[in-house]
């Protein structure tokens, strides 16, 4: 028992870092991109840590699934949304690049 | 621990709160807002309050913060320079005049006054016993239904919900007497990135799985017709903006239909109660759980259908401001 909570309360600890990391990033860096690069990346890492540590509390079948399944739906709405803003900026910033391309 | 929690949750709404009125620039306004939101339904889930802690970030972080982002259009930090200018033309920011308007500050003043008061009063004079919870209890195996917050909504204090239902469908109605009701347009609505669409077509059957989920969990724990038809709201409104408006495909009529089912099926049931001799929604116990659910499904398809529409329309009054312009 004692092993599982220590090993909670360090992947909670991470997890926390990572959002810290990232909250960092977005107050620091200089642009748009390396904003969404830090918050993105940096935010699902931490809030895969914090959903692991949760699953390793709880400890039931059903709820580790729960949780894994909203870190993953998470993951997956942070990373298009990510690449959507990105998209965004980019043709807005040239025009002209993205008609050549296509 | 928890009251060094719930202090630090209560400065912070009320921060955010004050932050989201005091912001210069508008887009700062709405960012706050969706942090408000989110910091309120945290708010309410210390509190215990979990049915309306999943409402408030379901409609006023997630819904609301959605009509506020498209009321803004260009949401990169960014903002271009005609933006600029027109919100500069349009709120001066307070460094520049000393002249501001009186009224905001006494009506911001007063407010604060005022929630002060409600405060105070609600620390004084906590009520005495344990309220209505009792009565509620006690009441609970009539109501078909296992969780006090659905018993006392769809059961004990039906008409209340119907109402509420029924304000909803009031803003669409104010959306179509203001921006004319015949703007759905197929054409130049095509998706063309596709990642977004395959992420949408990915969230569709999730999105109403967990709806569906919510309305049939709500019997017995936090959920309902409210949650669950934002949800379902949310999938109108993802297909909308990633090509596939589905106010187009199905005809007005049948619109029009979703969007009263709910209420109308609501009130028609409580009517034919009112026949049997019992008084308006006073459902018999033995069908009051088959009953509730068959009003939380009807409820929360029109809640999302009229959702749907209250974007869809505003999402479209937005893109054609010469035409509404010309209107007025």
């Amino acid at each position: 028992m004692m092993i599982k909570e220590i090993i909670t309360v360090i992947l909670l600890i991470v997890g926390c870092f990572f959002f810290l990391a990232g909250t960092l990033g977005v107050l620091r860096f200089p642009d748009l991109f390396s904003r969404l690069h830090a918050l993105t990346k940096a935010d699902n890492l931490g809030l895969g840590f914090i959903a692991a540590g949760m699953a390793l509390h709880i400890a039931s079948p059903w709820a580790v699934l729960k949780i894994l399944s909203i870190w993953f739906f998470t993951l997956l709405a942070s990373s298009t949304s990510c690449y959507l803003i990105a998209r965004f900026q980019k043709e807005k910033e040239q025009p002209t690049d993205r008609k050549e391309g296509e | 621990m928890s009251v060094l929690i719930d202090s630090l949750l209560a400065i912070l709404a009320i921060y955010l709160a004050l932050q989201c009125l005091l912001a210069q620039r508008l887009i700062q306004t709405v960012f706050i807002f969706f942090a408000f939101g989110l910091a309120l339904a945290l708010t309410w889930v210390r509190l215990g309050a979990i049915d309306v802690a999943i409402t408030e970030a379901a409609i006023a972080a997630g819904f609301m913060g959605v009509l506020f982002l498209d009321a803004l259009r260009d949401f990169s930090p960014a903002v271009s320079k005609k933006q600029q200018n027109l919100e500069a033309v349009r709120n001066p920011l307070p460094g520049n005049d000393t002249k501001r308007p009186i009224l905001p500050r006494l009506a911001l003043g007063l407010g604060l006054v005022l929630f002060l008061l409600i405060s105070l009063e609600a620390v004084w004079n906590t009520p005495e016993g344990k309220g209505l919870t009792v009565v509620t209890g006690v009441m609970l195996p009539d109501s078909g239904v296992e969780h006090p917050v659905t018993a006392v909504l769809l059961n004990f204090r039906a008409y209340d919900t119907w109402l509420e239902i029924g304000v909803i469908l009031m803003g669409l109605l104010a959306i179509f007497a203001a921006g004319g009701k015949e703007v759905y347009r197929k054409s130049g609505m095509t998706a063309e990135d596709p990642v977004l669409r395959q992420v949408i077509l990915f969230f569709t059957p999730i999105l109403f799985l967990f709806g569906a989920f919510l309305l049939y969990f709500g019997k017995s724990g936090p959920g309902g017709a409210f949650p669950a038809g934002v949800l379902w709201g949310a999938i109108g409104i993802l297909l909308h903006l990633g090509g596939r408006p589905v106010l187009t495909v199905i005809p007005r009529w049948l619109l029009y239909l979703i969007l009263t089912i709910g209420p109308g099926f609501f009130i028609l049931l409580g009517f034919l109660l009112m026949t049997t001799g019992s008084t308006l929604f006073e459902y018999p116990p033995a069908y009051a759980g088959i009953l509730i659910l068959i009003v939380e499904t009807m409820a929360a398809i029109s809640i999302a259908a009229a959702l749907t529409a209250i974007f869809t329309n505003l999402n479209q009054m937005s893109e054609e401001p010469d035409k509404i312009e010309s209107n007025n």
